[in-house]
């Protein structure tokens, strides 16, 4: 393969007219969002690389923490964006994705997995924090409508003189599952159906397949850490809001 | 604890919900006193706030104003889990648990023997055999008895019920009557129950109390209240006519 420059970016941008022709055949409502999006996904991506390049050359660790932390916010604040009928979401997220990012990167600190480099930190955070954004947010709204349409059930345990937690448990558990099922179906089928991204960016740019292949397997333990511990802490905070310290579930009739 | 006269006394019981101003009260202003081992049917017209201040006896819900004292003290000395269980609450829709019969008890008391639990079955007139049925196969009205025999499960001191016969054909209705006079006559519980039908707090006696717009109108005796109401609101709401 060509390392990639300016000119096969271009020219990959076919694609892109390739799929936006094949839309206005078929007059789906799609077309002004796939050019800005393309547009947009490049200009991020480019001003990302150019980011990612500064962090990398500077190599400060408060550098690397300042992106950490803007990353995480960002995060959060997408995935509250999804959950916005709960209230509060945005800290929910952001501690729920805090708590699950950072115990994952630093225990592979701690077990020197990687070392405190940006190369390695910027992007496995980058990955790790992708998928706690997505594990909160689909937590958090599994849990939200299952309280509001289980309440009868709910207020039945309650009023059998159950706490809330004991009335609630079930959904706790689906909810935290919830989070955590595209990361199960990803352990099933890796490899098998698809390959991943780490591994197959390491193979395109010339990596022996089988390094590619234990650094992609140390990715999916990392991210099977990341959403259960993002997933269970966002159950958690979640479930506060929507009782009472009387053990009253909160939803408005 | 000291121990009055009512096993239940409401003092200005009030609750505001909504961002008015002034919030709108459902339970306004609610002052009554409910005696040991009598049956109470609390009855109105439909947004009158009859389930609402039940939910608040139970503290499913807090009020805003006022309070409830359980044998004198406020029930907001109790721990809640603790004092729902010696209030039992009975949902007008009940819900069971997607298991057995035997199951649906147990999870509210879980060390019943094998004996209380057939004594439950029988006293809610159910057949001995249903104690294993998944939950699933039974009607309408073996779901109401199960959930009847799960808040009897936890032996409550008064049993709150709420439209416990709405869904129910007269047969049902009947044979949950009878339950109803049973737990109070023979068990000497305190039911409070809402209720929509004036014949049936006529067929099942006791005390009633008219509530219309979250306010006692009227209380006395069942039958003279419903066939003899002392209050212009009490004449319009038995001649069926609107508040």
């Amino acid at each position: 393969m060509t390392t990639p420059g300016l000119t096969q970016v271009l020219l990959a941008g076919i694609l892109v007219v390739i799929a936006i022709a094949v839309a206005r055949y078929w007059r789906l409502p799609v077309i002004k969002d796939m050019a800005f999006g393309s547009v947009r996904g490049f200009v991020q991506l480019v001003a990302v690389g150019y980011a990612v390049r500064f962090i990398f050359d500077i190599e400060s660790p408060w550098l690397i923490m300042l992106a950490l932390g803007i990353m995480m916010t960002v995060g959060a604040h997408a995935a509250s964006g999804r959950v916005k009928s709960v209230k509060g979401s945005f800290g929910t997220c952001l501690a729920a994705i805090l708590t699950g990012s950072l115990i994952t990167l630093a225990t592979m600190l701690v077990f020197k997995i990687i070392s405190f480099d940006a190369r390695y930190i910027i992007p496995l955070a980058g990955m790790i924090i992708g998928n706690s954004m997505n594990a909160s947010a689909l937590v958090i709204d599994r849990l939200a409508s299952d309280l509001r349409a289980n309440r009868l059930a709910i207020e039945t345990a309650l009023a059998l003189g159950k706490s809330w937690r004991e009335a609630s448990q079930k959904f706790h558990r689906d909810a935290a599952r919830t989070g955590m099922v595209a990361m199960l179906n990803f352990l099933k089928t890796v490899g098998i159906v698809a390959l991943p991204g780490a591994m197959t960016g390491m193979i395109l740019a010339g990596a022996d397949p089988v390094e590619a292949v234990l650094l992609q397997v140390i990715v999916a333990y990392m991210l099977l850490s990341a959403t259960t511990i993002t997933s269970v802490v966002a159950v958690e905070l979640t479930i506060r809001r929507f009782f009472t310290r009387h053990h009253q579930l909160r939803i408005d009739r | 604890m000291a121990v009055t006269g009512s096993i239940l006394e409401l003092c200005n019981l009030t609750r505001r919900v909504g961002d008015g101003t002034p919030a709108r009260a459902i339970v306004d202003n609610f002052s009554y006193s409910f005696g040991f081992g009598r049956l109470y049917s609390i009855i109105g017209p439909s947004g009158a706030g009859k389930s609402s201040l039940l939910r608040l006896l139970n503290r499913l819900d807090e009020c805003t104003d006022g309070s409830v004292k359980f044998k004198g003290s406020d029930t907001r000395e109790f721990a809640p889990c603790e004092l729902r269980q010696r209030l039992g609450y009975l949902f007008q829709t009940p819900h069971l648990f997607d298991r057995t019969v035997r199951d649906n008890i147990v999870d509210a008391q879980p060390h019943l023997s094998e004996s209380k639990i057939s004594r439950l079955i029988q006293q809610v007139q159910l057949p001995s055999g249903i104690v294993d049925a998944p939950v699933d196969n039974l009607s309408v009205g073996e779901r109401q008895r199960v959930a009847l025999a799960r808040l009897l499960a936890t032996q409550p001191e008064v049993a709150l019920l709420d439209e416990p016969t709405a869904a129910l054909d007269p047969a049902n209705t009947e044979a949950i009557e009878r339950l109803i006079s049973s737990v109070v006559t023979d068990h000497g519980v305190t039911v409070v129950m809402v209720s929509h039908s004036r014949q049936q707090v006529v067929r099942l006696g006791g005390e009633a109390i008219l509530m219309v717009d979250g306010q006692l109108i009227e209380h006395g005796d069942a039958v003279g209240l419903v066939k003899n109401p002392g209050t212009p609101q009490g004449r319009r709401y038995m001649n069926g006519e609107p508040q």
